[in-house]
């Protein structure tokens, strides 16, 4: 059995989710193309109206985001943050930016940060 | 050394210059061509025989295009007319200049005519903060073309320099060996194109080429934008030009998003905050509602396409929060800044719905507001959830972000805006008065809007139960007893921070101030302590703090003061409101019917002429967006089921006004009023008196 890493995860909990409210305007497809060497792996999510399906397809989508393998799992430990990425030349998008800007919203924010300053039951008064 | 400035935009691309077109940059001279955050050109200097030209005129034709008129020789007394140099410039994904030398003699000229470039690649942060490059820069000349380039690590950005006519390309620029025969003329057509590689977007050409092929597009373009929006007839001649500035000032700060194209919203200001900001993009599309709507559509949509959706100290990111400011550059592609967006703001997200709310009280238009039904609950979500940082109920604001985050994060983000009396300042975090009525109106319109569209009425209910007790709260907490007003905030211990300053009049926009209490607050705000004559002061005279030319403490906003006068609208005070327009759009023809970001808060009787806050920054978009909304206000213009309400109260310096095809959710409708309120603008007690109104609707 291969190792399960942050990026199997991910796409897993993305799966299960099937129905993600901040999408809910959305429709179409993204494909990830993960790079590792010469071996590109194929994350396929097709989001209708919110409602998320994902598959390995090697498909044509609307956006097809390209990015090295290990540079994507910093992003889904929040380890890294995708704009800022973009920004810098380590991914290309190919076709509808606003896709993944949407999609990119699901990456969690870095496990360091704290929160301080935030009542801890987080209610409000 | 040439003084003055000349600046040309499209969109985020644009170019500052000298008035003979020449662009020599000092890392910290903010000149040069600049295109998503980044200088793409820091050198390009025009020579003819090795010498510089001189300015004879200049014509700024359109904010995207600019002609210099010029002579050889830079002598002040003499000028040598034998030559005339002409470059047209059109700018938009780097720009197109057309080169054209004229012989005025009887015999050939021969000429070298050289063209020195080079660029320093600077973020504009760095621009401003004058920091050094992590990255290196080369230049090569390939096909022809000169290639200026940059890289650091994966990060690449490329200038490419090109000419129509034969040229000896070096590294440092292009030369030309002229030819010109007597009474003829020599042209070449210039391109300079910004390009992010290896793997970003690349253009072939600039958007624009030559004059012929440039102009008609945006002409039409600016020609159609000022013919949709409705048509001002005024007697009163300082208030249609300042009509038609901010119009025409309007169209050039449209931005438009790479995820929207075809859809502009209001950038900040020109040239450097022609980026989405979530305050000035909310508060002008606020402005501007009446009169071009579009931009509050595409504004909303955008700032819901980057809510926050995390906790991220880094950009001060929470979920649900509305984004601050949005970044291209070097800095924040490598996070050493956190505009990718960055989220400080502690305003925004509030005003995201309380624009919601108001753009469907216009148009109508609930389709929208149902598509953003879980953009507006997140938002109304983070007042409760992450602003209330004490725990008291209140909205207040600390960076987490404490190297490159914002401290201020409400629309006086100065380090000193927020003081006690006697001057001291208050420690964080911070509850500034007018979060707390900007989270009022965001319940209140949420309520609205749960119960119109979303056909929640539990949700309204609860939602009108917060900002019922939110106001009780406020008006015990805030209120200064003996001031009569209410404080600028709470500081951290839940004290007054005690001054008096404009913050009042946008709680009075806000509703939430008791109707008790309103009449003290519009005397305050026409009261010699904060108005000047020219609008009302920042910070009162008489406070710790209060200095006529200190950029929070005690100038004139004229966007504030917009904010102000439809305040003292919304509680009654007609008169005070038309005082407050009055005296703002009477300083408008002193700056050519362009209202600047600040002005002196002397005393009107001291100076004659408002004088003018010094700013880098023109036109700022919230001050473009003022005469808009005093127009509104002073007509009093009020959408009322599908209706709009006209109750006009002018002051009688205007004379007549109609305002004809105002667009919303009642077809194109047309106002008039007439000026019937004699406007004292020295400080002093209310005149009485309101205008007379007349509405007629049309097909």
């Amino acid at each position: 059995m291969p190792v399960r890493t942050p990026t199997d995860s991910f796409f897993e909990e993305l799966a299960a989710r099937g129905d993600e409210p901040m999408l809910r305007r959305t429709t179409g497809t993204v494909r990830f193309d993960l790079v590792d060497g010469r071996r590109v792996d194929h994350h396929y999510v097709a989001v209708r109206k919110g409602a998320i399906e994902v598959t390995d397809s090697a498909h044509d989508a609307d956006a097809v985001l390209r990015v090295d393998r290990d540079t994507f799992e910093r992003f889904v430990t929040g380890e890294a943050n995708a704009m800022a990425a973009a920004l810098r030349g380590e991914l290309t998008v190919e076709g509808d930016l606003s896709l993944v800007i949407l999609l990119q919203r699901l990456f969690p924010g870095p496990p360091s940060s704290s929160r301080a300053g935030t009542r801890p039951d987080g209610g409000a008064s | 050394m040439s003084g003055t400035t000349v600046k040309i935009l499209d969109g985020n691309t644009f170019v500052v210059s000298d008035d003979r077109g020449d662009i020599e940059a000092s890392p910290t001279d903010p000149s040069g061509l600049f295109s998503f955050d980044t200088r793409y050109l820091s050198k390009w200097v025009l020579t003819v025989d090795g010498h510089r030209l001189q300015a004879l005129s200049t014509d700024d034709l359109q904010y995207f295009e600019a002609r210099f008129f010029l002579v050889p020789g830079t002598g002040t007394v003499y000028v040598d007319s034998k030559l005339s140099v002409i470059r047209e410039r059109a700018v938009g994904d780097g720009f197109h200049e057309q080169l054209t030398i004229l012989n005025h003699e009887e015999k050939p000229v021969s000429l070298e005519v050289r063209i020195d470039a080079a660029s320093d690649f600077a973020d504009l942060f760095e621009v401003k903060d004058a920091l050094t490059k992590k990255g290196t820069s080369t230049a090569h000349v390939d096909d022809g073309r000169l290639v200026l380039s940059y890289e650091r690590g994966p990060f690449a950005r490329e200038t490419w320099i090109s000419a129509s006519e034969p040229a000896r390309v070096d590294e440092h620029g292009l030369t030309f060996d002229v030819e010109i025969a007597p009474h003829g003329d020599w042209s070449t057509d210039l391109e300079v194109v910004t390009a992010r590689g290896p793997a970003g977007e690349r253009h072939e050409r600039p958007k624009y080429g030559r004059r012929a092929q440039a102009r008609p597009d945006m002409a039409r373009d600016l020609a159609e934008w000022i013919a949709d929006a409705p048509r001002l007839v005024c007697e009163w001649e300082p208030l249609t030009e300042a009509y038609r500035r901010s119009l025409v000032d309007l169209a050039a700060l449209r931005f438009t998003a790479l995820t929207m194209p075809g859809h502009a919203l209001p950038a900040a200001g020109l040239p450097w905050f022609m980026t989405m900001f979530g305050r000035d993009s909310i508060l002008t599309s606020l402005q501007a509602l009446p009169f071009v709507p579009e931009l509050a559509a595409t504004t909303l949509r955008a700032l819901a396409e980057r809510q926050g959706s995390r906790i991220d100290d880094f950009r001060d990111e929470d979920p649900g929060r509305i984004l601050h400011e949005m970044r291209y550059g070097e800095l924040t592609a490598f996070e050493e800044r956190p505009h990718s967006p960055y989220y400080g703001s502690a305003d925004a997200t509030p005003l995201f719905v309380v624009l919601l709310d108001e753009y469907e009280r216009w148009t109508g238009d609930t389709a929208l507001v149902r598509d953003f039904e879980y953009e507006a609950r997140a938002a109304l979500r983070w007042i409760d959830e992450y602003a209330d940082l004490q725990g008291n109920g209140y909205v207040s604001y600390e960076r987490r972000n404490e190297e490159t985050g914002l401290e201020n994060q409400c629309w006086k983000d100065s380090w000193d805006s927020i003081s006690y009396r006697d001057g001291t300042l208050p420690g964080f975090p911070r509850a500034t008065c007018e979060l707390q009525g900007y989270a009022y109106d965001a319940k209140v319109r949420g309520a609205r809007l749960a119960r119109l569209v979303w056909k929640d009425g539990g949700y309204a209910d609860e939602l009108e139960h917060e900002a019922a007790s939110l106001k009780r709260r406020f008006n015990r907490d805030f209120w200064v007893d003996d001031g009569g007003y209410y404080a600028v905030a709470l500081d951290a211990d839940g004290r007054q921070v005690d001054s008096l300053t404009s913050n009042i009049g946008h709680l009075l926009w806000s509703g939430i101030v008791d109707k008790s209490k309103a009449k003290s607050i519009a005397r305050h705000l026409v009261g010699p302590r904060l108005f000047s004559g020219w609008g009302v002061r920042t910070l009162a005279e008489g406070e710790g703090r209060y200095n006529p030319i200190g950029y929070h403490v005690g100038t004139v906003w004229p966007f504030d003061n917009s904010f102000v006068a439809w305040g003292l609208r919304r509680y009654g005070f007609k008169a005070e409101a038309a005082r407050v327009a009055a005296g703002v759009l009477e300083a408008a023809p002193y700056f050519a019917g362009r209202l600047p970001e600040a002005f002196g808060g002397y005393p009107r009787s001291l100076t004659k002429h408002p004088v003018e806050y010094p700013t880098a920054c023109t036109p700022q978009a919230w001050s473009t967006g003022a005469p808009l909304l005093f127009l509104r206000t002073m007509l009093g213009l009020e959408p009322v089921g599908d209706r709009l309400v006209v109750d006009a109260a002018l002051p009688s310096t205007i004379g007549r006004l109609e305002l004809l095809d105002i667009p919303g959710r009642w077809g194109r409708v047309d106002a008039f009023g007439r000026g019937r309120i004699d406007v004292d603008v020295r400080p002093r007690r209310t005149a009485p008196g309101a205008g007379a109104a007349s509405v007629a609707r049309r097909q």
